[in-house]
């Protein structure tokens, strides 16, 4: 196994403190939340279980002294949407989940278009949200949860794709008041702007 | 659609921005070098991204840096990378690739004497995308391929958004994933590539639509948002105001699926640019481009 310390990012002189904070920096980015319906769930997942290991060798090596009780997080709730309720499209969930979109496609898209439940437009949107195609996956979601509003599996992969489209996740969101970042002054704007044309054809010097 | 992918130069250190400086004037140079002074008119921001990536990716560590002239701008003393290596190259021949392309659709698109720069330099890029397409055929195959799926697109019936962003998109995914080197191909480091690729060839296919999109309508040209809209010449202001900010929306929910990916690539030499460019240069450039002629009244919304 890799050395826990140079998983974490950290020297192994870093103090218990340092460690936790290394630790849940990592844990938060890798969250399995952020990956719900990612195509790269498995990969983040494996990346969560590597850091878990990571932290619990260092905590264990250094027992004796109490490590805080930063238990670790899990990796264990990527459950998203397999739920126990019985299910028409069973088959169908076990082939997203199993990573074969373009199968689960084919048979969502064999369902006639009288029969198509908001379990049916869920499940088209999550394959749609794999595939990259945001837009139409959020109008399957939108769908979905205007036939069956009291669902809660539904509105969850609703709420998730209004908030990234929002520019909580990253991007930009122009009537946000937490991006200080931006307020910078429009002279500073312009300069970077005809900046940005002198490099063009130079030496690609911004400044 | 070039120039979208840029760093946040604020928030580089000057060391960083230095190397970001340095690549992109050793991708100038290797241009010239391989296809001649006039090929250095394509170099980009994108392509420089993409030799950056390379660079990360490639088992080699940091290159080597000099101090030099610019060819360019002899007056100028310029910092860059003397490594001549195949992440360089490879850059080198995806600029000409992408140039050429893009110029092939120029004259395609325009009138005579609007496309008469077009047709002259095409005469010139004709010769180096042989070339290119000889050395690297697989870079000219991706990309040509998304090319002629852009085409069927276009004509379609109304296209959605997301179909329209997808030969770029899968594009971008083929360059990144086979970034990685044949070795890795199936593995989750390329899994994770290919997810950054596909991402950013869709934020920055719609990104180029969003902000040609008054152009567009002016010259009839194809714009998925004027299709989605229905806009066109007689549109109020307030639709135009409308699609910008639905193709916020849009860019926003890419760059989210972006970012999650980007968090999982490992990359060895250049990270702090790469991720300076992906988490805050790309963000930057939305609110450049869309929300640049609202000033304040946006915030006060």
């Amino acid at each position: 196994m890799s050395d826990p310390y140079e998983v974490l990012g950290v020297s192994p002189s870093a103090s218990d403190e340092e460690i936790k904070n290394a630790y849940r920096t990592l844990a938060k980015k890798y969250h399995p939340d952020h990956y719900a319906n990612s195509p790269l769930a498995d990969v983040a997942a494996e990346k969560m279980k590597e850091i878990n290991e990571a932290y619990d060798t260092i905590v264990k090596e250094r027992k004796g002294r109490r490590a805080g009780n930063a238990g670790p997080y899990t990796a264990g709730q990527t459950d998203y949407g397999r739920y126990s309720a019985p299910s028409e499209y069973a088959d169908v969930r076990n082939l997203i989940y199993s990573g074969r979109n373009a199968d689960a496609e084919q048979i969502l898209d064999g369902v006639p278009t009288e029969n198509r439940d908001a379990e049916w437009h869920y499940l088209k949107g999550t394959v749609l949200y794999r595939r990259g195609w945001l837009e139409e996956a959020y109008q399957d979601f939108s769908r979905a949860c205007q036939i069956e509003p009291g669902n809660a599996e539904y509105r969850a992969a609703l709420n998730q794709i209004s908030q990234q489209r929002s520019g909580m996740y990253g991007g930009y969101n122009p009537y946000g008041t937490s991006s200080d970042r931006w307020s910078g002054c429009d002279i500073c704007s312009t300069l970077c702007a005809a900046d940005a044309c002198c490099s063009c054809l130079g030496g690609g010097r911004m400044c | 659609m070039f120039g979208y992918i840029r760093p946040q130069k604020s928030e580089l250190l000057v060391r960083e921005f230095e190397e970001y400086n340095g690549i992109y004037c050793a991708l100038c140079r290797s241009l010239g070098r391989e296809y001649g002074p006039f090929a250095r008119l394509a170099l980009n921001y994108d392509c420089t991204f993409y030799a950056l990536l390379l660079f990360a990716l490639s088992s080699g560590g940091q290159p080597g840096f000099s101090k030099g002239r610019c060819v360019v701008n002899p007056l100028k003393k310029c910092f860059f990378c003397r490594e001549r290596n195949n992440s360089l190259s490879s850059a080198a021949a995806l600029t000409i690739i992408l140039a050429y392309y893009k110029v092939c659709d120029d004259v395609a698109d325009s009138g005579f004497f609007r496309s008469l720069f077009a047709r002259f330099s095409l005469l010139f890029l004709h010769h180096a995308h042989k070339k290119a397409d000889t050395r690297y055929p697989k870079l000219e195959k991706a990309v040509s391929k998304a090319m002629r799926k852009q085409q069927t697109v276009e004509i379609g019936n109304s296209p959605g958004v997301d179909l329209c962003a997808e030969p770029t998109a899968g594009m971008m995914a083929e360059l990144f994933a086979d970034a990685a080197g044949p070795e890795k191909s199936g593995t989750p480091a390329a899994q994770v590539l290919r997810e950054t690729g596909y991402c950013l060839g869709r934020w920055t296919y719609l990104i180029d639509a969003a902000d040609d999109l008054p152009k567009d309508i002016r010259r009839k040209s194809f714009n998925p948002f004027a299709v989605k809209f229905q806009l066109d010449e007689k549109s109020p202001p307030e639709a135009l105001k409308q699609a910008r900010y639905y193709a916020n929306s849009v860019l926003n929910g890419t760059l989210s699926q972006l970012d999650a990916a980007a968090d999982l690539l490992e990359l060895g030499c250049f990270e702090p640019a790469i991720r300076n460019i992906i988490f805050l240069g790309l963000p930057m450039m939305q609110r450049q481009r869309l929300f640049r002629k609202e000033n304040g009244n946006v915030r006060s919304l």
